[in-house]
């Protein structure tokens, strides 16, 4: 993977060299010409007109584009005049139109603002003014008729026409003589066509190693490349290729390439850089759709709508984390007051960050380049780009909560559809719950269970007072709730009675509310809270030993047993837990009785300062002897249980029926397998401050120059226009569901006759495998991007793979079994020409000057390691590696709740030998606003915007952190423990190490320069240096 | 093999990378591409060679600064109605009743600028800085508006000012990064390192963060000291050893650029590692200077020594320095929701003196004559009340100053309405001001031009004007 090179490289020329031909080229000849003419082009009269013929696209096309296009041309149309298009340039002209009048160049407009002729308007705005040569051509041309052909504008018509918007055309692989494989038949009949020849096959060591590299992300190990190297099985390479990728090693390192793309990461960005707790399962899909081949079409599908085209697979739902991998504006979408423009924008431009995700990824066009006007390059409509606006308009970003098996899913959702049924007792429902089998059930319930019920008793007449100044005050639920100023620190002092004539626990409940900062449950503004040391009295100087304590969530390093442990410098708290309500229960030693009027006085010590201080508690106690056991009950359903039955009257029995049912869907769901979350995007979900789940698909206007104050017509779901073979808009009726509308886009997408979709996905493969697209802007198949270097290939493999199952693993195989992945990388000639032909050879026709690119692939592409690689090679060669697949991501940074929302990790305080420290790096948790710096360092892109190519850079910032970093410096030192363990002499370690490492033996020389370094410096060292050779961080 | 494009795309611009470039020019031809010229500027004669932009992190209260509203202290606590039709919303509050400047306002200098007393050292070079009153922000949330003040972007992933610059003019040495942002103490600001971030250019015009106040200023420059194995000979054995190794690698007829950049980086990280710290050694300073950026008092010292090292590294060649006010969080920063009285003062008493102290010691050494001084924020605040005191974010209307080479000193730009609700008189955006900025760099910026994902991506989009009236 390397690459980005090429290609960004080719950008920059061409955006530099492009300017420079344009303007500087041209702004010479300008200034010849003023140095000549200046005084007269100014002050005198309007200059002749040339006498002669004028042709309009040798001569006045090449003016008008150096000096007008710039603002009347393709990106902008200042007073919406054009001067590229002929019917707006020789009609249009604002307030002067028509600017220019055929047979009368003098009354033209156009040549007056040229010649500074018109008061307050001379034209060019900006930059040299024209000389009276061009002046001169100009007038000509108009006094000559201003004809325009048709040919020379820019028509939509022939946009339609680019290459990438044909259908896929079949050619077969050319005959070329000792070529069997179809790849190589196309790539050499390029080779011959520019008089270019293939390097040599790659020795045996150099193959192997690229392979599992770019397979696997591993290096082979000495023993697999030894078998590899003595086997002279023919077909030893093919099965290793097949080995290869059969291993769950694949998966990992192809779902990180896809990941780049996609601009995955667990964090939001933006200010408000949250963690996103339930990413990572998009991780985990990606990887095992690698593994298990997903068929293309299939992969597309789960990641657009999995919910309605993948009913039978609901773990396919983690697929649609492709839509919210990319970064969200917290401020903007939840916080910031729902009815500002503010809000309105942002939703806007997340859904264009989502459209652009699946467009780009999957159809390689930049629709986002439509977003304020129509497309200038390619032929999409700002209607189409709205149409795909509407597409996405009823999700949002949020945990999306899922089952992975269909049984469960069924189960839930016919318990769910129970509950809803049971919010709203209607004359079928009221009629089953008073029949005799329901009631039977009711009584069944209350013999068996009822009565050996328990309840927590919230605490009656209460009273709460502060030491420091927060104010409580009650609620009907019997908690307090805090609000007025907020202390540092605060001691909150509750006291209250019971009915309960015994005490054995109490429970303190922390409740969210949606009045407390994230919703609580703490004061702080993080949401969390601190309760140092909790005191219970009872009566009047009565303190009861608290023996132990529970709670359902406690902070790392801040356990309820810090509450009870009598230092008020430690502390219970919640982070990152925050937004939601916990609980803490706190069993007494003894029990104690107690009478209606015992006082119980409660003190909650809130010590730890910055406001971390309980937002709104509750209050209760239990007799059960198992405190930690005891369910509740509602008040009303225990006083008509302490009724006999005969006496109850049918609203009683319907009461109780109602309560029994509930209870029994509740428990029943809650015996389920706790559902799976995962980010992604999502019509219905738990709301979560000021997101809420959108009432439906929100109304999408086409915005004029994508200004929210302009909005027009109203859009419809749909896509792009420029596919004749495919319907660009949804035949769904009226209101379209979200979810068909995404189905519908998707299934637009796979469609056999939508050329892009199968180009861009082998393109992409092939990308990857060699280091450069077959069209070198994987994301960009429009103008502005490449063209193919090998069309017809690109078709035959795009057809290929559509046709015959459109498995990726076969993809692969197909390439990586060429001799074109197979050749040497070395860019010598040396190998196809003798020494002495190469001297004596024109230097235009060495391949290097033919093809310095190696477009047309002469020989393998060299790459650095991508960041991922480094890392993972670094674990597997020290010994250290965890194959450990799946689940949450390990934070290899320490962790602390920020001073706002976004966390404060510190990447430098990371145990380098804990327990996260050595899976692969594809399940590092990846935080988008401070990525990890050696991987950053690396090229490892941040996940703020798609990124189909990495870097491949070669920094100071990189060798620095490849000398010095800690991680390095680590694996270093493991590798030498691994040395000394697995060999005797230094000699036999250096050898043994050159084999991990680079995958060959030290030759002599070699070995006895770094057996005398490591005698003198020891292993470590030595195995510093061998991270930071060259040899090691390219692959040949 | 390696182009010579590849190379340039993937080193150029970054640490040295001028003299790197000059090296490998001895036997490539190099094409165009960004490299500064003779004169400095990439396009056109440059003004300024570097920059330094102080940027308060938050969204500074323009009408307690520097934009006078007599008529907000005239009806404070008045129902807020500026009379338009344009509706009046807060991002985070409901509207409050006007809210006059608690503070006092004098005029100051030859040009008769209004300060506040929260400025008393900069109420001393009003005749020296460039004041725009008339700044807007298309957002009022503060994710966006940083990303928009440092990348012209409302997104994230776009690259910021400095690394622009430095992809557009490389590198004046060999020895420090060309880009170095300067963190508060107290943390990173709103979007942490977003806002200095290479976006989608290569990774090495990223701004590399200095943190003055760690023990190891630069991550990387050197092996940790927990590495005991690590001794100075086995560093200087260990890189000599690696160099020969890898040159031995190039001796078979490939030509592959990358290789020899690599080994070339290694050369230049040493020079580095030894011509950093002595960047940092402010026992070089006088005790004057010291007390000048206000060192000896706690309350400035944190933003005086990063002011002073500031100066330190552009002297040294160091090409754009950011220096950041405030972290990010509720307090502590310029982002005053509570109250305007209790956490303005603050935030001005740690920055007033240290940015007046560097605009005179630049003066007086002469580095101003091809250095510009930026002072910037993401956006203003609200003339009516959040709560009781404080004020919420102003997109509408806000404030910057800017000195130094090419800018016009004494002078005052654009007007806000008589609230300092929104820019009325020649409103400057970001893309105005980046587009100023970069031509006073010799850059035109609808020229500085780099293609991502299919796009031409410029630091102002598709927008910005110069603000002739800003230059000299």
């Amino acid at each position: 993977m390397r690459v980005k090179a090429v290609s960004e490289c080719r950008y920059r020329k061409q955006s530099f060299r492009g300017v420079r031909s344009q303007y500087g080229a041209w702004e010479r000849v300008i200034v010849h010409l003023i140095i000549i003419y200046s005084t007269a082009a100014v002050f005198a009269d309007m200059p002749p007109a040339v006498k002669r013929s004028v042709d309009f696209v040798k001569e006045v096309q090449p003016i008008l584009q150096v000096a007008c296009l710039k603002c009347h041309g393709p990106l902008r149309q200042e007073g919406e005049y054009r001067l590229d298009v002929g019917p707006i340039a020789l009609k249009g002209g604002a307030g002067y139109a028509p600017n220019i009048v055929p047979f009368d160049s003098a009354s033209s407009p156009l040549i007056q603002f040229v010649a500074g002729q018109s008061e307050g308007m001379q034209m060019p705005a900006k930059g040299k003014r024209l000389s009276d040569e061009q002046i001169g051509i100009l007038r000509a041309w108009i006094d000559q008729g201003a004809t325009w052909p048709d040919s020379a504008n820019e028509k939509l018509e022939e946009r339609m026409e680019w290459w990438s918007l044909q259908p896929l055309q079949f050619s077969p692989p050319p005959t070329i003589e000792d070529c069997v494989h179809p790849i190589d038949s196309f790539v050499r009949k390029k080779l011959e066509e520019k008089g270019l020849h293939p390097a040599p096959p790659a020795e045996p060591r150099v193959l192997i190693r690229r392979l599992y590299y770019d397979l696997t992300g591993l290096p082979p190990t000495p023993i697999e490349l030894d078998v590899f190297v003595a086997n002279t099985d023919p077909a030893a390479y093919e099965n290793l290729v097949d080995r290869l990728l059969a291993s769950p090693r694949y998966g990992e390192r192809w779902a990180r390439h896809w990941m780049d793309t996609a601009h995955f990461a667990e964090t939001h960005g933006h200010d408000q850089d949250r963690i996103r707790e339930h990413a990572w399962p998009y991780r985990d899909y990606l990887i095992a759709a690698f593994n298990q081949d997903k068929p293309y079409s299939q992969f597309v599908r789960d990641q657009i709508a999995a919910d309605v085209l993948a009913p039978s697979d609901p773990a396919a739902i983690a697929a649609l984390g492709f839509l919210a991998a990319g970064p969200w504006d917290e401020s903007t979408l939840r916080d910031i007051r729902e009815d500002t423009l503010d809000r309105e924008i942002g939703r806007y431009l997340d859904r264009d960050d989502m459209l652009t995700n699946v467009m780009n990824n999957f159809i390689s066009l930049t629709v986002q380049c439509a977003r304020c006007h129509d497309h200038k390059f390619d032929p999409i409509p700002q209607a189409d780009y709205y149409a795909l606006q509407a597409v996405f308009a009823g999700v949002e970003r949020a945990n999306r909560s899922y089952d992975t098996s269909v049984a469960v899913q069924q189960a839930r959702k016919s318990l769910t559809q129970r509950r809803t049924q049971l919010e709203n007792v209607n004359p079928s429902l009221r009629s089953e719950l008073l029949g005799e089998s329901m009631q039977q059930a009711v009584h069944d319930w209350e013999l068996h269970q009822a009565r050996r019920v328990n309840s927590w008793a919230v605490l009656t007449s209460q009273s709460a007072s502060c030491l420091e100044g927060s104010t409580l005050e009650q609620q009907t639920d019997g908690s307090f709730l805090a609000s007025g100023i907020r202390p540092d620190r605060d001691t909150y002092v509750i006291r209250g009675c019971s009915t309960l004539h015994a005490i054995t626990g109490l429970r303190l409940e922390v409740l969210a509310d949606s009045t407390l900062p994230q919703h609580g449950p703490g004061r702080q503004d993080n949401g969390n809270l601190h309760l140092s040391e909790i005191e219970i009295e009872i009566g009047s100087g009565n303190r009861l030993t608290i023996a132990s304590a529970t709670s359902d969530f406690d902070q790392k390093d801040w356990g309820v047993s810090r509450a009870i442990d009598g230092k008020e410098t430690t502390a219970w708290g919640i982070f990152p837990q925050v937004g939601e309500s916990h609980v803490a229960v706190f069993e007494f030693k003894d029990t104690v009785k107690l009478s209606a009027e015992t006082m119980i006085t409660v003190r909650l010590k809130q010590l730890h300062g910055g406001g971390h201080l309980i937002g709104r508690p509750r209050l209760s106690i239990t007799s059960d002897k198992n405190p930690l056991d005891v369910l509740s009950l509602p008040g009303e359903i225990e006083s008509i249980l302490s009724l006999a039955r005969e006496t109850r009257t049918e609203e009683h029995r319907l009461t109780l029926a109602l309560h029994y049912e509930r209870q029994r869907v509740a428990r029943e769901l809650a015996s389920l397998p706790k559902p799976s979350l995962v980010y992604a995007a999502a019509a219905d979900f738990e709301p979560d401050g000021g997101l809420k789940p959108p009432p439906g698909p929100r109304p999408i206007h086409r915005l004029d120059r994508g200004d929210i104050r302009n909005p027009m017509e109203k859009s419809t779901a749909g896509t792009l226009t420029c596919l004749a073979s495919l319907p660009s808009r949804f035949s769904l009726a009226e209101p379209m569901p979200e979810s068909e509308r995404r189905a519908a886009l998707a299934q637009w997408i796979v469609h056999n006759n939508n050329p892009l979709t199968w180009r861009s996905i082998v393109n992409r493969v092939w990308l990857q495998h060699f280091g450069r697209g077959i069209v070198d802007t994987p994301n960009d198949f429009g103008r502005l991007g490449s063209k193919p270097t090998h069309p017809e290939l690109l078709d035959w493999l795009s057809i290929r793979f559509r046709d015959s199952g459109q498995s990726l693993k076969a993809l692969h195989r197909l390439i990586v079994t060429s001799e074109t992945y197979r050749q040497m990388s070395s860019t010598s000639e040396n190998h196809y020409f003798s020494v002495e032909n190469v001297q004596q050879l024109p230097r235009t026709d060495l391949a290097s000057n033919v093809d310095a690119d190696n477009q047309f692939l002469w020989h393998m592409h060299r790459t650095r390691l991508d960041a991922e690689c480094v890392h993972d090679a670094m674990l597997m060669i020290s010994g250290q590696i965890d194959l450990r697949m799946g689940g949450p991501s390990d934070r290899q940074f320490d962790l602390k709740p920020g001073r706002h929302v976004t966390p404060i990790i510190d990447y430098g305080q990371f145990d380098l030998d804990g327990q996260s420290a050595s899976r692969r790096s594809v399940y590092r948790f990846l935080f988008r606003t401070l990525p990890d710096p050696f991987m950053e360092a690396l090229d490892c892109p941040a996940g703020d915007q798609i990124m189909p190519t990495r870097a491949n850079s070669v920094t100071v910032q990189q060798v620095l952190a490849m000398w010095n970093d800690l991680l390095v410096i680590r694996q270093s030192e493991h590798l030498a423990k691994q040395l000394t363990a697995q060999a005797t002499s230094t000699p036999s370690r250096v050898d043994l190490a050159f084999q991990l490492a680079l995958g060959r033996v030290p030759r002599t020389t070699e070995l006895d320069r770094f057996v005398a370094y490591t005698q003198k410096h020891g292993l470590a060292n030595f195995c510093r240096l061998l991270y930071n050779m060259n040899e090691f961080i390219f692959i040949d | 093999m390696i182009t010579r494009h590849d190379f340039l795309k993937s080193s150029s611009g970054g640490m040295g990378s001028i003299a790197l470039l000059q090296l490998l020019a001895k036997n490539r031809e190099l094409v165009a591409a960004p490299n500064a010229q003779s004169h400095g500027g990439l396009h056109h004669r440059a003004k300024a060679n570097r920059v330094i932009q102080l940027f308060m992190n938050g969204g500074a209260s323009q009408m307690d600064l520097f934009d006078y509203k007599p008529l907000l202290q005239a009806r404070h606590g008045q129902k807020f109605d500026p009379t338009t039709s344009e509706r009046v919303e807060a991002a985070t509050s409901v509207p409050g009743n006007i809210l006059g400047s608690p503070f006092q306002f004098l005029r100051h200098g030859q040009s008769g600028r209004w300060v506040s007393e929260l400025l008393p050292h900069m109420a001393k070079h009003v005749d020296d800085i460039a004041v725009m009153l008339s700044m807007t922000s298309r957002t009022n949330v503060h994710g966006p508006a940083s990303y928009l003040m440092n990348t012209g972007f409302l997104l994230p992933g776009f690259p910021c000012f400095g690394a622009w610059v430095s992809y557009g003019l490389g590198s004046l040495n060999e020895n420090l990064p060309t880009f170095v942002v300067l963190p508060d103490a107290r943390g990173l600001p709103y979007n942490q390192r977003g806002n200095f971030s290479s976006g989608f250019l290569p990774v090495t015009h990223q701004g590399t963060a200095i943190h003055a106040s760690h023990a190891e200023p630069l991550h990387g420059l050197r092996a940790p000291s927990s590495a005991k194995f690590i001794t100075p000979q086995s560093e200087r054995d260990g890189l000599e050893l690696l160099n020969e190794t890898n040159r031995e690698q190039l001796v078979n007829g490939d030509h592959d650029a990358r290789l020899e950049a690599r080994i070339h980086a290694y050369e230049l990280a040493a020079k580095m590692q030894l011509s950093a710290p002595e960047v940092f050694d402010l026992n070089q300073e006088t005790k004057a200077t010291l007390q000048d950026y206000g060192l000896n008092n706690p309350v400035t010292e944190d933003f005086g020594k990063r002011c002073l090292l500031a100066r330190r590294m552009i002297e040294r060649g160091v090409r754009v320095v950011q220096v950041w006010s405030g972290s990010n969080g509720p307090t502590g920063n310029w982002d005053n929701h509570s109250s305007i009285i209790k956490e303005l003062p603050p935030m001005t008493q740690a920055t007033d003196q240290p940015a007046a102290a560097l605009l005179t010691d630049l003066k007086a050494r002469g580095l101003l004559d091809d250095t510009l001084l930026l002072w910037n924020t993401e956006f203003g605040r609200m003339p009516f009340s959040q709560g009781s005191e404080g004020r919420d974010h102003n997109g509408g209307a806000s404030i910057g100053w800017m000195a130094g080479a090419g800018v016009k000193p004494g002078v005052a730009i654009g007007e806000t309405d008589e609230w300092s609700w929104k820019a009325v008189h020649d409103p400057i955006s970001n893309y105005d001001f980046h587009a100023t900025v970069l031509h006073l760099l010799g850059i035109d910026h609808e020229q500085l031009i780099y293609q991502h994902n299919g796009a031409n991506r410029r630091l102002t989009d598709v927008h910005g004007h110069i603000v002739k009236a800003l230059l000299r």
